[in-house]
């Protein structure tokens, strides 16, 4: 497989393994593979910025499920923008969660900033950082893709 | 050392989370609504006399003549206020209410000023230092609060009715621990799912440190010999379980009770529960209406009325099963809860079926999980038959139009089959 297609089956990969049906939870084993052993989640909420490593971000979502904050989760992309160069990506990934894949409306939206590193054949997550549109207020994908501030000799 | 935490979110920013939450409902209109008149099946919003469908005076009993003229009595022989603490002194209806309830119960009875204060005040005298709590993480917000107060003992969050977590947990609780507290609701208030009452039996025989602790309040009243509820419907002898009911709800009064397996327990929490020497007593005009209540309860008639209330709830689940409306759970309790896809939809839909003359509950997170969003409606001797029809109907119709998910996905939510034989 080709570094485009690795990629893209990285990023399938994370989508698939953070979400898990009514009294499950996250695949905590699938989670090794796509995330760098060094990767850092920074989740940035109205209330304030989390900062994790893989066994802190563990902790958190463990004790939600325990609190009975969620009881199931599914998160799904919905539109994607990739930066590749060398040994490392940067992708721009909008997401939405939902109750289950059927479900007609989505719980939120927002966005997945995710930084890549190739190494030992395969794309492994080295940061995700999101933030959540608030209720009512999707992303405005267009807008967001088309938004792209450059500076320098190529721009 | 309280609950057993993986993460800590700080108390501040969880209050600044929920207040988002609330605030967000209130801007959408379907949250912190003052009522206007109120007339039991009617309750006045704004200009308009809505079907009400959010009470849970399940037996009506909050409209009936014997508990309004009870108050207007009481409250001619005692005040409005009996201002003193019981610690030194209490109203004289107290005694005739405690003597009503032991009836009712079948065990030694302590009334307290409110549910959450039975439980603040029984928890920390019941559990021990050398104690271990386990909560099941639906368990009622005052349980939660209530547990919060055992500094010294761990307290570990199970998930909902999962009696394999729940014996796990024990099998590796029990050699350090004296006794081992299973904190759980009898009747869940948001979904209106029962307490798995036959497995919770089986742990108690499985486990002799095993002890549980109720709350029964939603099943008070409506449910069992004279209203004592699902939990001592199963467990009314047993030495190891304590249940706490309600004086509200069904009972149509106010506080909270209870329901111990011996006096000298109930000696103990009296002596030295916290809220039992604290806080206010309950006032003498809605002691009359609990004393008046109790009466009710212990009258020929009262199966009777519970019969009616069952008449509706079957009703209800029938008239859902017909139309499809998908429920969360179909235990034959008064609460019900349609699922919705998201809390816009939840809310849309409580504001469409308000739009139509029906008062419901948009519900979401943090009364339910953020993935279980939906609208909660209850049943009660208010709601004629028609009016209940009219509701399912037109609940289902809102769901034929926004094309909802929650068909495919009921497996998953339902928490069991119908209720036990012995509540039917």
């Amino acid at each position: 497989m080709d570094r485009t297609g690795a990629l893209d089956k990285t990023l399938r990969e994370i989508y698939a393994v953070i979400s898990f049906p009514e009294g499950g939870e996250p695949n905590w084993e699938g989670m090794k593979t796509v995330f760098h052993p060094r990767a850092r989640f920074t989740r940035i909420t109205p209330e304030g910025i989390d900062y994790f490593d893989l066994e802190s971000f563990q902790a958190m979502a463990m004790e939600m499920l325990d609190r009975g904050v969620y009881t199931s989760f599914y998160e799904e992309e919905t539109a994607r923008r990739t930066h590749v160069f060398g040994s490392l990506a940067h992708v721009l990934s909008a997401y939405r969660t939902k109750r289950s894949p059927d479900a007609s409306t989505s719980l939120a939206n927002g966005v997945n900033s995710i930084q890549l590193l190739w190494e030992n054949d395969s794309w492994l997550v080295l940061s995700l950082l999101w933030d959540e549109a608030l209720p009512g207020d999707p992303p405005d994908l267009h807008q967001l893709f088309a938004a792209e501030v450059s500076c320098g000799e190529s721009a | 050392m309280a609950k057993v935490h993986k993460f800590r979110v700080s108390s501040t920013r969880s209050n600044q989370m929920v207040c988002r939450s609330m605030a967000a409902a209130e801007a959408k209109g379907t949250m912190m609504r003052t009522a206007g008149r109120y007339l039991g099946r009617w309750v006045e919003l704004g200009d308009r006399m809505l079907r009400n469908f959010g009470t849970c005076a399940y037996l009506a009993f909050d409209r009936r003549p014997e508990l309004r003229n009870a108050v207007i009595t009481a409250t001619e022989e005692y005040g409005a206020q009996f201002s003193i603490s019981r610690v030194y002194l209490e109203c004289a209806l107290y005694r005739e209410l405690e003597c009503n309830l032991e009836r009712i119960a079948g065990r030694p009875t302590l009334v307290a000023p409110a549910t959450t204060l039975a439980h603040m005040a029984a928890l920390p005298v019941i559990v021990h230092d050398e104690d271990a709590v386990i909560i099941d993480q639906f368990a009622h917000a005052s349980l939660h609060s209530a547990t919060d107060l055992l500094r010294d003992v761990p307290v570990h969050l199970v998930r909902h009715s999962r009696i394999d977590q729940i014996d796990h947990l024990i099998q590796s609780l029990s050699p350090r621990h004296e006794n081992i507290w299973l904190v759980v609701d009898g009747l869940y208030s948001m979904f209106g799912d029962f307490a798995p009452f036959q497995e919770l039996a089986g742990l108690l025989d499985r486990w002799p440190q095993l002890h549980l602790y109720i709350d029964d309040a939603h099943a008070t009243g409506w449910l069992g010999t004279h209203g004592r509820g699902g939990a001592l419907t199963h467990f009314g002898h047993h030495k190891r379980v304590v249940v706490a009911l309600s004086l509200n709800k069904a009972f149509g009064a106010a506080g909270g009770a209870l329901a111990l397996p011996d006096a000298e327990l109930k000696t103990r929490i009296r002596r030295c529960g916290g809220p039992m020497l604290f806080s206010s007593p309950i006032q003498p005009p809605m002691l009359g209406a609990a004393v008046a209540s109790s009466k009710l309860h212990l009258s020929d008639q009262h199966a009777a009325t519970q019969a009616e209330l069952l008449h509706r709830i079957d009703f209800t689940i029938a008239a859902a099963e017909r139309a499809r409306l998908p429920l969360a759970t179909q235990h034959r309790t008064p609460i019900f809860f349609i699922p919705c896809d998201s809390v816009d939809q939840a809310t849309d839909e409580a504001q469409r079926l308000l739009s139509e003359g029906f008062y419901v509950c948009p519900s979401a997170f943090p009364a339910v999980p953020v993935n279980r969003p939906g609208v909660r409606f209850t049943i009660t001797l208010h709601n004629e038959l028609e009016d209940i029809a009219a509701l399912v109907e037109a609940a289902m119709a809102g769901i034929q139009r926004r094309g909802c998910s929650v068909p495919v996905a009921l497996a998953a939510w339902n928490y069991g089959a119908l209720a036990p034989d012995a509540l039917e």
